[in-house]
């Protein structure tokens, strides 16, 4: 018998896919489009304790098979979203994983209080934002960072699985990872954006007003694919894999690299449906190979 | 909440009409019935390179041919591959997106201001309001970038044509010569669309004149639905703090006044 259904720590998706933060709101709008209970998943724009306005534009550019983004953030804040965005998504018969950022350690704990007492399934860490009072650098950069508030927002947070998010820019992802781990992270997901500049040669100036972006899509494939690879095989909590995802096979090469359900997060701009046609297209392919999408999980074979 | 629905459009005319400028029609089995004036539409590109659809201004539209018309000019990597496609090609459009221009209901006289390639948004408005009494004035740097200079005279009371150079029609930049005819034309309602800084030198030769002027924004987008918040522009409304909208949404068309430029 096919299956697509997969579990991470406890929560069950009828697949695999879930749409990545930030490239989906909270999910009213591709709700239009199609049903979002297609998905297995869906994960919330990154919420902080504060409504956040976030950076003036420009705050997108194209690269080649990618694109840059400098949104910074901006969101309702997570008082409103729990008065609003989380009881429609209650009501929805799809995973919901609020994410969440923070710019202290306070931030995070009190943000994570607040989404204890939610309607959200799980909780997706966002590390990758300035530390302000560790001198501007990412929660995400420093293994004793990420487990002290990994540690931190499981403590504040005791009913929902936390999923740690990692950002590829950093020394060592994998140990990254253990740090996740080890300060008690029921998942991690991988990766958040690659830090990245688009330039205009005629005004010689960052195309972004932020001067720098997070770059994602297709060009960000093989790197993602790499870190989910070396994540696998450090940790043995499940992973959830994304970059550049815009077809099943992508998402069997995710999984076959140690993914257990992956992220669409650009594709949903090029492709409305993208997200729900992915599921649609595995679903297919592991009916016709009669298989357990479970069983490819982390079968990578090494040419040595 | 309304569905939306992506396309498919099939290229029926893909020509060069001016220097650099192209004039698309594409036809669609399933062709929205609720199009309005002030719309655009979200382009795909046919190949992998260019993930970012490409928003346009629906220029014009035709129910019954089930056709939409854009305009567009060629400044990029992105318009540069939509100007090589050929008839019969088949592209996947979002559309109708935005909210479009909603004249209120005592507007009668209508001025039309385009500047440069944002002439475009203006032929749909009297497709989607044809009882309205339309003056239009189009502004251009040169001759070689004239377009719509036709399809707005049918449709127009009068028609005021000028370039930057005097290269063609008026000598001068289009906002001060509406600014001498303001006294006599007495709109109700100014639509315009074209640059930013045409927007604030608009602002300043119409600040003798109580007229409500709404105009048409650009910003680079992504989602093109409300979703990612890429395609912010600062507004302050009246009573409120200054704040983002989406131009995708809350927009692109916004009263002047609100417009943080
Ligand atoms: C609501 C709306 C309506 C528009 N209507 C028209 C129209 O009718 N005719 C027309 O010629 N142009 C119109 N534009 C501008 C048009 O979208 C850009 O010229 C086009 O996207 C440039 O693409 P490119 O690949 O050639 O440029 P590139 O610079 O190579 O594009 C790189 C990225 O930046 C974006 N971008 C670059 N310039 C702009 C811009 N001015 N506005 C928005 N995004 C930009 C592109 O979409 C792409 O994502 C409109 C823009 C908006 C937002
Ligand atoms: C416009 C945009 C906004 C994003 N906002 C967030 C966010 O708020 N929180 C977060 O953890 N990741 C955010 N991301 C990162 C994505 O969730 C994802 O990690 C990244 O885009 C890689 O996946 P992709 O290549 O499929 O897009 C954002 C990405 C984009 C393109
Ligand atoms: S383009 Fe995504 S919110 Fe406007």
């Amino acid at each position: 018998m096919s299956n697509l259904k997969v579990n991470i720590a406890g929560v069950e998706f009828k697949n695999p896919i879930i749409t990545a933060s930030g490239t989906f709101g909270f999910g009213r709008e591709y709700d239009r489009f199609y049903n979002i209970e297609e998905l297995g998943g869906i994960c919330t724009k990154g919420l902080t304790i504060k409504p956040k306005l976030g950076n003036p534009p420009p705050r997108i550019a194209e690269s080649y098979g990618g694109m840059l983004n400098s949104v910074g953030l901006q969101n309702p804040g997570v008082d409103h979203y729990l008065q609003k965005d989380d009881l429609y998504l209650a009501k929805r018969d799809v995973v919901v994983i609020a994410n969440v950022a923070g710019s202290t350690l306070d931030d995070y704990i009190a943000i994570a209080e607040k989404i204890n007492g939610s309607k959200s399934d799980m909780v997706e860490l966002n590390i990758s934002c300035p530390n302000v009072k560790e001198g501007g650098m990412a929660f995400g950069v420093l293994p004793q960072s990420v487990e002290r508030v990994t540690s931190a927002v499981k403590k504040a947070c005791p009913n929902k699985p936390i999923i740690t998010k990692l950002s590829p820019n950093v020394a060592c992802i994998a140990d990254n990872a253990k740090a996740a781990e080890a300060g008690g992270a029921d998942a991690i997901s991988l990766i958040n954006t690659l830090s990245g500049m688009a330039v205009n040669y005629k005004t010689r100036k960052p195309i972004l007003f932020n001067n720098n972006g997070g770059m994602s899509g297709p060009c960000v494939k093989p790197v993602a694919l790499k870190m989910v690879w070396d994540c696998y095989n450090a940790v043995k909590i499940p992973i959830i894999g994304l970059g550049g995802i815009t077809s099943y096979t992508d998402v069997l090469e995710f999984m076959i690299c140690g993914a257990r359900a992956v992220q669409v997060g650009t594709y949903n701009f090029n492709n409305p449906y993208g997200a729900r046609d992915i599921a649609k297209d595995l679903a297919t392919y592991v009916e016709e190979n009669n298989m357990d999408i479970n069983d490819l999980v982390g079968t990578l074979i090494l040419n040595k | 909440m309304a569905s939306l629905k992506d396309r498919i459009g099939v290229i029926k005319l893909n020509q060069k009409v001016a220097k650099d400028i192209y004039k698309m029609v594409l036809q669609f089995d399933d062709m929205p019935d609720d199009i309005k004036g002030g719309q655009f539409a979200h382009v795909k590109l046919n190949d992998k390179s260019h993930i970012l659809r490409r928003p346009f201004c629906i220029c014009d539209y035709d129910i019954s041919a089930k056709t939409i018309t854009l305009c567009y000019a060629v400044v990029g990597d992105g318009t540069k591959v939509l100007s090589s496609y050929e008839v019969g090609e088949k592209l996947q459009v979002m559309l109708p997106l935005g909210n479009g221009f909603t004249p209120d209901k005592n507007v009668k006289k209508v001025v039309l201001l385009g500047g440069g390639m944002g002439s475009a948004v203006l032929p749909a408005i009297p497709t989607s309001n044809p009882e309205l009494e339309y003056y239009t004035y189009l502004g251009f740097a040169n001759k070689e970038k004239v377009v719509l200079e036709e399809e707005m005279a049918k449709v127009s009371k009068q028609l005021t044509v000028a370039t930057d150079d005097g290269s063609y029609g008026k000598k001068g930049f289009v906002t001060n010569i509406l600014a001498e005819d303001m006294a006599k034309l007495k709109p109700d309602v100014v639509f315009c669309c074209g640059p930013e800084v045409m927007y604030k030198a608009l602002k300043k030769a119409l600040e003798p004149f109580d007229v409500p002027i709404i105009v048409s924004l650009e910003a680079r987008m992504g989602c093109g639905i409300g979703a990612c918040l890429v395609c912010n522009c600062k507004v302050k409304r009246a009573g409120e703090e200054e704040t983002y909208v989406r131009v995708c949404v809350e927009g692109p068309v916004m009263k002047l006044s609100e417009v943080v430029l």
